[in-house]
């Protein structure tokens, strides 16, 4: 009877927090900001940005010694394709390359004079690529094009060149052997399709320990004593609190994830191929580990404000860490294990593989068990700090007690000696 | 003269608080120092060397385990294993245990003695960008370089030299000049705008954050009051502090970037230091206009980080903002982070003229004199707000 009587009572104490919990975090715009505005305007910020993926008609300065049909064939052949557009023709280098200074241009193609004259002759032909190496893209499609484009020209050059009995045969003169290049997953490689992902991953973790960070300021601060576990009847056991202020974040962060996993690639057609068998599992330990240990980090924090300090500067050396812009396996060890703290890290590198290679969750085990393993441990943790919390609570009223105590006694003490005096 | 005084008593008053409290000291030197030496330890390879990439032999003859140990030479990456079929190789690319791989198809020996023209494919993920494009390139090479020295073989067995072989196989070749950065180095590109990108939010954080403080912890109205009422006092004698300090942290770095890790400046010194100038003042200037534009503590704070976070993605150093779409484009005006990159890769990246960066200058030097519209706002804040937690 009285074990039935000690659970319905813990249900109701929890149940009692997580109504407290809601209000509180319905009431305070700076929680609301992180738990329900950041995580539904943020990533659609962040995909409209990423949106097109890929760089399109870098502008280009050619400058052409040579202006011959072939040269022209080269610049025509260039500015047809997708990535680069020739701005215009320049007289020389320099003039090419104030237009480069005026931003107007990104690179500049150089065609030497003698540049068909060798091609004629059977000797090698070069043509100069002069790259502006601020932005990696636009170097990447000013490159990749000139690439390309000589490449095309070369085998038409090459055909022309032989004189073999059939047509096939000189093909197989100058390639005897044939190369096909099949990109498997994020085919076009889209920047956006490899980056977005991750990040809403780290928006959903940021946010939340952000959200649960300054709710728990704010209840210090609007706690007479500064303590975050106030003297109530209500908040009596580690487990009514804990599961009480859990089932909040959990109610609103189960919405989030979903729809930052689901809907936001869906609106804009990022990759999503997970299969909801896979996601689930995977996203299940994420949010729980991310929940418990921003409990841990949230009784870090005496002022609201810090927080927010605090994980901003975490922002982009975690989503570096992650090994979706810098792989894994070039990390310094040492960061890398401290990568291992976070959720996060394993969280995108798990849906990551899920939603842009179409992996299963059987694919992911590492990640997925070393997200449960993470959730255990703070979950632990979380105890150990939310005891010393109450346990703290609790001495400080027991001394304030006292203290009222003593002052009683010396009141009545005084009033005892008057008393006595009079008679 | 009393106002240099009034100045001076704020400025020592604000001393005390930066003292005092130790989130100042966490977020201006603790935290800033640690960005800096993970962005540039992290990076510190340049280029990232070894991927772990496999190959798929079904053919497996010398000719096609020649290819492969030829591909075992390469810089960035690294041969890790041997898979016997396609799915199984691509299965590991799902696990990432490889980046990509290399697949010779059963017969690609004897089709290629025979002059039938075999195929052999390469398969690699972009899913992560900088990984998958790195394997690309290294087993475009291979598979170009297989295909070569067949051609080169059949063409010297017809008795051409060394210069006709080339001119055939290869009859126009690209020459590339990479200027500024010609390793292509990795450290240039994320270091020079993400630490600085953070230091910046940093700045306009804690300066949002010193004057929302007065109001939380109740010493506006003294603050004011020491200064007479007159906020231009108030203002440089609280920031004066602030700005040494985050000048000594921004200059700090770039000589260390500069100095020590020699990271490509073509610009020199002079542009260096007034782009530090630039970013400091105008992220200080941002700060303060947060804190005007929504007096409350907690709401300019939001506002800087979110806006700041943001700003790493606007400033378009990964992601060009000429391939974002126009309202963005317009909208990257509005980030601080986005003039300092402008000028950075105009003036001190490329080492062109100042002049071409004017605008941009013209921009963070408007980001500086942001607070001026809304002084008036925050002198009454501070006079008559009460702080609600």
């Amino acid at each position: 009877m009285s074990i039935f009587h000690n659970i319905a009572d813990a249900i109701s104490d929890a149940a009692f927090i997580w109504r407290q919990e809601m209000r509180q975090v319905l009431r305070d715009e700076g929680v609301l900001i992180f738990f329900v505005i950041v995580p539904l305007i943020y990533p659609l910020l962040y995909s409209w940005i990423y949106n097109n993926e890929v760089v399109r008609n870098v502008p280009v300065v050619v400058v052409d010694d040579n202006n011959s049909s072939l040269s022209r064939q080269f610049t025509r052949m260039a500015d047809a394709s997708a990535d680069v557009k020739v701005l215009c023709h320049a007289a020389d280098i320099d003039e090419a390359k104030s237009l480069v200074s005026r931003q107007l241009a990104k690179g500049i193609y150089y065609i030497p004079s003698d540049f068909d004259s060798n091609i004629y002759g059977m000797r090698q032909a070069t043509i100069s690529v002069y790259c502006d190496m601020s932005l990696m893209l636009t170097y990447q499609a000013i490159y990749q094009t000139a690439v390309s484009v000589t490449q095309t020209m070369g085998a038409g050059i090459q055909v022309s060149r032989t004189r073999p009995v059939t047509k096939r045969e000189s093909e197989i003169s100058v390639q005897p052997l044939t190369v096909s290049e099949v990109p498997l997953f994020n085919p076009a490689g889209g920047y956006g399709s490899s980056v977005l992902l991750a990040v809403l991953m780290l928006i959903l973790q940021q946010t939340l320990l952000l959200g649960i960070g300054l709710s728990a300021g704010t209840a210090r601060e609007n706690n007479r004593y500064h303590e975050l576990i106030p003297i109530d009847s209500h908040y009596q056991g580690i487990f009514r609190i804990i599961g009480g202020k859990f089932l909040c974040y959990f109610m609103i962060f189960a919405v989030m994830g979903a729809y930052l996993t689901l809907a936001v690639p869906s609106f804009f057609s990022f990759p999503h191929l997970a299969r909801w068998q896979d996601l689930l599992p995977l996203m299940l330990p994420y949010v729980l580990a991310c929940i418990f240990f921003g409990m841990i980090v949230s009784c870090v924090v005496r002022y609201r404000e810090n927080i927010m300090l605090l994980m901003v500067f975490f922002s982009v050396p975690l989503l570096f860490l992650s090994g979706i812009s810098w792989p894994v396996e070039s990390i310094p060890p040492f960061w890398q294990s401290i990568s291992w703290l976070f959720p996060s890290t394993f969280g995108i590198r798990g849906y990551v593989r899920l939603a842009s290679m179409g992996a299963t969750l059987n694919d992911i085990r590492t990640e997925y068990y070393a997200l449960w393993i993470q959730t255990l441990v703070y979950f632990v943790i979380t105890c150990i700090v939310y005891r010393h919390q109450i346990i703290r609570s609790r001495r400080h009223a027991i001394d304030r007690l006292d203290r009222i105590g003593k002052k009683l006694e010396v009141v009545n003490q005084i009033r005892r000696r008057k008393s006595k005096q009079n008679t | 003269m009393e106002q240099l005084r009034h100045l001076w008593l704020i400025l020592i008053r604000e001393l005390r608080i930066l003292w005092k409290n130790p989130i100042y000291g966490f977020c201006m030197v603790l935290f800033p120092i640690v960005v800096i030496l993970f962005f540039t330890t992290m990076l510190s390879q340049g280029m990232p060397e070894q991927l772990p990439i496999g190959i798929v032999d079904a053919d497996n003859t010398s000719t096609t385990r020649a290819l492969s140990h030829r591909l075992d030479a390469f810089q960035s990456t690294q041969v890790v294993e041997r898979y016997a079929t396609v799915s199984e190789a691509r299965h590991a690319i799902q696990q990432g245990k490889i980046y990509g791989f290399l697949y010779f198809p059963k017969g690609t020996t004897e089709e290629l003695l025979s002059s039938r023209q075999p195929k052999i494919s390469y398969f690699y993920s972009l899913s992560s960008k900088l990984s998958g494009s790195l394997t690309m390139k290294d087993l475009k090479v291979i598979s170009t370089l297989g295909s070569a020295a067949v051609g080169q073989a059949t063409l010297r067995a017809r008795g051409a030299t060394d210069a006709q072989i080339q001119a055939m196989l290869q009859p126009i070749v690209v020459d590339l000049h990479m200027i500024a950065n010609p390793w292509s180095n990795y450290n240039v590109f994320l270091s020079t705008v993400f630490v600085p990108g953070i230091i910046m939010l940093f700045i306009s954080l804690i300066t949002a954050y010193s004057i929302g403080t007065e109001l939380k912890f109740g010493r506006s109205k003294e603050w004011i009051a020491i200064a007479r009422g007159n906020m231009l006092v108030a203002l440089l004698g609280k920031f004066l502090p602030h700005a040494i300090i985050w000048l000594a942290l921004f200059l700090g770095y770039e000589y260390y970037i500069y100095g020590v890790c020699h990271l490509p400046h073509e610009g020199g010194a002079w542009a260096i230091i007034l782009l530090g100038l630039m970013s400091v003042f105008s992220s200080m200037g941002f700060g303060i206009f947060a804190f005007g534009l929504l007096p409350s503590l907690r709401m300019s704070m939001s506002v800087c980080s979110l806006w700041a976070v943001l700003s790493l993605s606007m400033a378009g150093s990964a992601f060009p903002v000429m391939a974002m779409d126009g309202p963005l484009q317009s909208l990257s005006w509005l980030f601080p982070l986005r003039h300092y990159f402008m000028v950075y890769q105009i003036t001190v990246f490329n080492g062109f003229p100042l002049l071409e960066s004017w605008f941009h200058f013209a921009a963070l030097a408007a980001f500086m004199l942001l607070p001026w519209l809304v002084v008036g706002k925050i002198k009454n804040a501070m006079l008559n707000y009460v702080y609600i937690p």
